[in-house]
């Protein structure tokens, strides 16, 4: 009984939102249905992305380079190759993840505000090398004609293969979690050095972990493709690795759905701001400065001392 | 290639060099005392070019309104970042690492919009008065006279800083701050205060350089975003908080951006950000920064 209670407890939520996707496309217009499929693709970016920061506690602003490596391998390989989009998919997480293994290996080496800034230096690094390199990205102009197969072109159907894609993604990302790798992470993030005393190599925990994340951030690059036609290299500038932090911070980055939750909020906002008003970066930053003066610790920070979350969830020790 | 010819891209690299140490300066003097990494540094940069063009076509129809632009508009961008101080950053001298950085990012991005909002989309171009007009001629290298000003301003406001943190009292304070703010504050300095001038100051280079930027080519959007990154690779090349490592890490950007263009246009920014990197791997504190607080 008890334990058949704490189970509900724990995924209620996500089962009912997987529902709410799930029935959503049949009942709103199809410009809706597009803001969706954004929301599921950058919700699975910014979950990959709190790998990092919620769990090992770094931040990275740099995640938009595998996240642009995904989106930049589906598309040459789709437009160049002719490729078709489910080889792409693994491909790409395999090409964003060895990108993020010959980076991480050295973004590992630092902490803090270092880390921060070397995993922006590589992302810029990716950006560029995106931008010029004409002959074989297509450079500022990017790549258009990145088209899904013939049967998932209409919105909808791409919105359900997306649902699928995220889905498996983000159940594979709480196994993650919830495994013992999952719990040294949050070891490495509560007490570094405690960790490296109990004989754990925190370096390599760090950089498999940077790995998987990058792997995830392509896998959902690899989905932007086929979803907008075209990628162009913004995808990977730092502006872009900046959405994942906030939409991390605004959801919860001490909660598994958090950055999910962000993600909803994030997106719609943006759909719903730039149907009236260019200045959706000023928005933006007025609702940024506001979440994070008013909110720490985001939206399931704030619902979380109600009980209806199960307190595993990310083994939050910092904010109690 | 001929001399005159490498000569003259050296003089555009140390331009372009001192052009980042006036942005970077501001950047790394904040971060060392504040350590609180400012994203809406080259934000406050682009609207003192602004706020410079503006100051100058009031007295357009006078040669000297250049020379009494620039230094208005570096002293009103100050008064800008005085309130944003007050207003914003105030509060979360405190908070943790990603919450300092998405604050700054969010005011890079308001600040980006409210410029759009209140000089619109088109370019501005500053006519040069006809002193500056002309080339200069050095070792028979026709150079940009005005590039002549840019270094020297840029080497006037590292000398400046220089005798300000060594000379003066207010000088040994920020120094100590950077060395360690809790035993400053245990002597009694109001930390705080230290903080608001420490950003009003760094606030205030970067008004001058947008000031000075303003002449050099035109003024356009988005040119803040551009120079927030070469600055970050500049202060983590020269190390955090040495004003130094800055001025070194200025000019290697500054040389290595303008000679790599000759060579391999499409890889110089591409190579500034490998320098970056190894610096930051071989030494995370710079090559004249200092392993406190990492």
């Amino acid at each position: 009984m008890d334990k058949k209670n704490s189970f509900l407890k724990r995924f209620w939520l996500p089962a009912l939102l997987f529902f709410i996707a799930l029935i959503l496309p049949l009942v709103v217009a199809e410009f809706w249905v597009h803001v969706f499929n954004e929301i599921l693709i950058l919700g699975l970016f910014a979950a990959a992305f709190n790998l990092i920061f919620g769990y090992m506690g770094q931040l990275s602003f740099g995640q938009a380079a595998y996240y642009g490596i995904g989106a930049y391998t589906t598309g040459l390989l789709m437009v160049k190759l002719q490729w078709p989009l489910f080889a792409c998919l693994p491909v790409s997480m395999i090409t964003a993840g060895i990108g993020a293994l010959i980076l991480g290996y050295f973004c590992v080496k630092l902490r803090g505000i270092y880390f921060a800034i070397l995993t922006m230096a590589f992302g810029q690094l990716v950006f560029f090398i995106l931008f010029q390199w004409y002959s074989f990205t297509g450079g500022d102009n990017g790549l258009q004609g990145i088209n899904p197969p013939v049967w998932l072109f209409k919105a909808n159907a791409y919105y359900y293969f997306s649902l699928a894609v995220v889905t498996i993604g983000m159940i594979a990302l709480y196994f993650i979690t919830e495994s013992p790798f999952g719990y040294t992470l949050r070891a490495i993030r509560d007490n570094t050095e405690r960790t490296e005393f109990i004989g754990i190599n925190v370096q390599r925990y760090m950089l498999i972990n940077f790995v998987i994340s990058g792997m995830f951030c392509g896998l959902a690059g690899a989905l932007w493709g086929p979803f907008n036609r075209s990628v162009a290299p913004d995808l990977s500038s730092w502006q872009n690795s900046g959405h994942p932090v906030f939409m991390a911070v605004m959801g919860g980055p001490h909660h598994f759905l958090g950055p999910m939750i962000g993600s909803v909020i994030f997106t719609f906002l943006n759909a719903f701001v730039t149907g009236f008003t260019e200045y959706w970066p000023l928005v933006s930053g007025v609702v940024m400065i506001i979440v994070v003066l008013l909110m720490p610790g985001g939206l399931f920070g704030i619902i979380k001392s109600k009980g209806y979350f199960s307190s595993r969830d990310v083994g939050d020790v910092k904010n109690e | 290639m001929e001399f005159t010819f490498l000569f003259s891209q050296f003089m555009s690299g140390l331009t372009y060099g001192l052009m980042l140490f006036l942005v970077a300066s501001g950047l790394s003097l904040i971060f060392g005392v504040m350590n609180i990494l400012n994203f809406a540094h080259a934000t406050f940069w682009l609207i003192g070019a602004y706020i410079c063009f503006t100051f100058w076509s009031l007295m357009e129809a006078h040669q000297f309104a250049l020379w009494v632009s620039i230094p208005l508009a570096a002293l009103a961008t100050a008064a800008f970042g005085w309130f944003c101080e007050i207003v914003l950053i105030k509060r979360i001298y405190k908070r943790e690492l990603h919450e300092q950085l998405l604050i700054t990012y969010a005011m890079a991005l308001i600040l980006g919009d409210l410029i759009k909002i209140i000089w619109g989309p088109t370019d501005r171009l500053i006519v040069r008065p006809s002193i500056i007009q002309k080339p200069l001629f050095l070792f028979g290298a026709p150079i940009d006279s005005y590039f002549i000003f840019v270094i020297l301003m840029g080497f006037a406001v590292a000398l400046g800083l220089w005798w300000f943190l060594k000379y003066t009292k207010y000088g040994h304070i920020v120094k100590a701050a950077v060395f360690s703010r809790e035993m400053v504050g245990a002597l009694g300095i109001p930390i705080p205060k230290i903080y608001t001038w420490v950003f009003t100051l760094g606030i205030f280079i970067a008004g001058l350089a947008g000031g000075v930027q303003s002449a050099i080519g035109s003024v356009t959007l988005g040119m803040d975003t551009n120079i927030i990154i070469q600055a970050f690779c500049v202060v983590v090349i020269g190390g955090f908080g040495s004003l130094m490592g800055t001025l070194v890490g200025s000019l290697i950007v500054g040389e290595v951006f303008s000679f790599a263009i000759l060579f391999w246009p499409d890889g110089a920014m591409v190579l500034i950000f490998v320098i970056t990197a190894a610096i930051l791997i071989i030494k995370p504190w710079g090559l004249f920064g200092t392993p406190l607080r990492a």
